[in-house]
């Protein structure tokens, strides 16, 4: 193989690799998704306003409310420092409940409440025996952060 | 009782798994032939040694022992037995056992089949092996130990998973780990002729079934994980780009690089290092892939809640193996110069080479997206994740530009094709390509998606069928019989080609599932109440009831829904809400109903208490991603049971 046909492949392994990668990074940043928690969403500026974002956080107690036949469900997500009302219409995912927690995926408006179409639970085989629900004791909120942002 | 002789058996094998990394190599070095045959003694005693920790293991979870932690964690007594047994890779720890175990067995056949006839390789491979199995043998009885006891014992299990409790997960997780571990055995040969110089072709020859078979395995083991996503949990998809998902598919994308251009370096003697590095880079993914699913550093469906040290202690074997792997790479790379160059860029040669630059792009875009977020986190403190559109979106040029080399690569001639031969092989699938291309808009495909499979795939089918006839009508003409029994005795006289181009096929057939179901796919989520009804596409979907279930360890409610197509009852469909009690979990159980290699799909995911919400899909051609597979695997059965080549 000569010397000019030996740059030409390594010229067409290049072109097509940088290509690809070029197709694959250019479009990255617009797909990043990030996450925050309540008491971050409470304190944003309007450049946050309608942008895609995670936010996790506990379900509040008593605060789900399911509009009837419909797939809107709202209720209150916190921290333990700070609440957001959530606006969700959509499948929940079977893990998500009352005081357990949850992360959503939506934007925040200028009336300062929540739109999501997307929830997200997490399982682990490491579930809280019912006794001890049942006893009342709750996970520490530290921990419960920590699980909620694997 | 029975526990403590499984927890000191598994100690005994990693003490005498030091035995193995040792003494062959101190044998080998010092002349001695019985060191290097205690070596070998340890990896079939360390087989039987780990056999009892597991049956002590699966023991104690048929009996329901809950004194030992792990039982109690991932079993309960209301368990149907067969699920029972499946608790046991049920989580972290005895997933590294079963892990650990199937690396054993695979060592121990390694070594039964292959110490007579390589014997100057054979002492190092025991050595690599073993120094596998001490990684993982120290973190089971150190870090995550399947053996520990719990005082005071509970009463009953926590429960394995209810979404675990499913025919494909007992499967699934086993099939995975055959093939990430069956990739320890190219990797412990490649790695045993870079020690024992011996770097020509012949490690590649010995390790090619054991290759196929690993990639076989895992093969089957993603599609049983996409096929237990799709019904289980219910979102009636089979991949969404899932941390764990990846983590699965990045070895198996390397590893198929990897089965495709160790054939360059036996019919062509090129390659030599990228073949050495594909396979060390194919089993560390492999071992990130086990790591990263039983971690919890990624979020995901699968993620286990686990220690910071057993991240750190992963990272450090992960370092271990990698500088083991490359220190020894660069130490040899001058004995490996490859005197032959490539000839021409139109050439087999050349197509092998874009067919890894395809691979190792796609693996390495899917590595880099996968742990991103973890690398933000630490840097920024930030939080982010990579939806499933991004992925798809660079994941398009990159299965297109593979299926192109897939039609090129097996008819293109070596060294150099003339235009002879691209004409001959060539020009009729092209033009059948762009005819089919043109049908397809026609007859209204007018996605990118669609339009771009249509192209490729006609064109790959249709090299595929011009091969298959061309060589039929030879062996007919030249042995004058008729043309299914000439198909046959082509097809058998090199079978290790055409079992090969069997798994293109296989391919073929999954790409279209993918496309249909993913570009027909039609979906509806209605809140309905009996009597109502919900149109699909042709079919209609009528509620006429909803009562309680039960099973075992489950209570369940039951929707009753009838199928229609036009007038006639196809089906009654039965989606369940289930709720595990124990656990507290609940469950949505999906109910199919298959018509034309497709699926009516139904899932209830609420009850309430005046109507249940109800999702609907219809997901066209979808059974051909898994019989795609199977046609898949089935090429792979053909090539390693191949008879010897004749000469014609």
């Amino acid at each position: 193989m000569s010397k000019g046909k030996k740059i030409g492949l390594v010229f067409s392994i290049l072109v097509i690799a940088g290509g690809l990668f070029y197709l694959g990074l250019g479009q990255f940043g617009k797909n990043l998704v990030y996450f925050f928690t309540p008491s971050e969403v409470i304190g944003f500026n309007q450049d946050y306003y309608g942008k895609k974002i995670r936010v996790g956080g506990m379900v509040v107690q008593g605060s789900m409310q399911v509009v009837p036949n419909t797939l809107k469900i709202s209720f209150r997500l916190t921290d333990g420092a700070a609440t957001i009302p959530v606006d969700f219409e959509g499948i929940p995912p079977d893990l998500f409940k009352e005081g357990k927690g949850a992360v959503v995926e939506g934007f925040w408006d200028t009336q300062k409440r929540f739109h999501s179409n997307l929830i997200m639970a997490k399982h682990s085989e490491d579930y809280m025996p019912i006794e001890m629900k049942q006893a009342g004791i709750q996970f520490p909120k530290k921990d419960l952060l920590k699980t909620l942002q694997q | 009782m029975f526990i403590e002789i499984g927890h000191f058996a598994v100690i005994l094998a990693l003490v005498l798994s030091v035995v193995g990394i040792v003494s062959p190599v101190l044998g080998l070095k010092t002349n001695r032939p019985d060191w290097v045959r205690i070596g070998r003694q340890a990896v079939t005693l360390n087989f039987f040694l780990v056999s009892i920790g597991m049956a002590a293991m699966i023991y104690s979870f048929l009996t329901n022992d809950y004194s030992v932690r792990y039982v109690a964690a991932t079993s309960n007594s209301k368990l149907p037995i067969f699920y029972k047994v499946a608790g046991l890779w049920g989580g972290h720890e005895g997933s590294l056992l079963l892990w650990v175990w199937i690396l054993t067995a695979y060592s121990t056949l390694v070594v039964w089949m292959h110490w007579r006839t390589q014997p100057v390789t054979m002492p190092y491979l025991v050595s690599v092996q073993s120094l596998i199995m001490f990684g993982f043998l120290a973190m089971i009885v150190f870090l995550s130990n399947p053996f520990e006891r719990i005082f005071p014992v509970p009463l009953d299990g926590k429960d394995l998973n209810p979404l675990l409790q499913d025919p494909a997960m007992v499967v699934h997780p086993p099939m995975l780990y055959l093939g990430y571990v069956g990739f320890s055995i190219p990797f412990a040969f490649a790695m045993a002729a870079l020690f024992s110089g011996r770097l020509g072709e012949e490690w590649i020859k010995v390790t090619q079934r054991w290759t196929l078979f690993a990639w076989m395995a895992l093969t089957t083991g993603i599609l049983m994980g996409g096929y237990w996503a799709y019904y289980e949990l219910g979102w009636g998809g089979y991949w969404g780009w899932d941390p764990v998902e990846n983590a699965s598919f990045m070895p198996w994308l390397v590893g198929t690089a990897f089965l495709h251009s160790v054939m360059v370096q036996e019919k062509r003697k090129m390659f030599k290092v990228w073949n050495l590095f594909l396979i060390i880079v194919t089993f560390s993914l492999s071992l990130i892939g086990t790591f990263l699913v039983r971690s919890g550093v990624l979020s995901s469906v699968h993620s286990f809640a686990t220690d910071p040290g057993r991240g750190l202690y992963i990272l450090v074997f992960l370092s271990v193996m990698l500088a083991l792997g490359f220190g020894t790479l660069i130490v040899r790379s001058g004995k490996l110069k490859s005197q032959i160059e490539l000839d021409s860029i139109i050439s087999k040669e050349s197509a092998f080479l874009f067919n890894n630059l395809f691979f190792l792009v796609a693996a390495a875009t899917v590595f880099l997206v996968t742990l991103y977020p973890l690398l933000i986190e630490t840097l920024k403190t930030a939080k982010v994740s990579v939806g499933p559109p991004y992925y798809n979106a660079v994941f398009m040029p990159v299965a297109l530009g593979l299926l192109l080399m897939m039609g090129i690569g097996p008819s293109i001639a070596w060294r150099k094709a003339s235009t002879d031969n691209l004409k001959k092989n060539f020009l009729l699938p092209t033009l059948i390509a762009v005819i089919a291309t043109v049908a397809a808009w026609l007859i209204g495909i007018r996605t990118v998606f669609g339009m771009a499979g249509a192209l490729t795939v006609s064109f790959v089918a249709s090299t595929i069928f011009i091969d298959f006839a061309k060589i039929s009508a030879l062996w007919a003409r030249r042995h004058e019989i008729n043309y299914l029994l000439a198909f046959y005795q082509a097809f058998t006289n090199n079978q290790r080609r055409y079992a090969g181009i069997v798994t293109h096929i296989g391919v073929l057939v999954m790409v279209v599932g993918i496309i249909a179901s993913t570009v027909y796919q039609v979906e509806k989520v209605v809140p309905m109440r009996i009597g109502d009804t919900m149109q699909l596409k042709e079919y209609t979907i009528r509620m006429v009831g909803l009562h309680e279930v039960s099973g075992a360890n489950w209570t369940a409610q039951e929707g009753l829904f009838e199928v229609y197509k036009g007038e006639e009852l196809l089906t009654v469909l039965r989606p369940q809400k289930r709720l595990y009690p124990v656990s507290q979990t609940p469950t949505t159980e999906a109910a199919l109903y298959t018509i034309h290699l497709g699926h009516v799909f139904l899932t209830m995911p609420e009850v309430g208490s005046d109507s249940v919400t109800v999702r609907g899909l219809i997901n066209p051609l979808i059974l051909l991603v898994w019989i795609g597979g199977g046609i898949m695997a089935l090429g792979v059965i053909l090539n390693i049971f191949r008879p010897r080549m004749k000469t014609p």
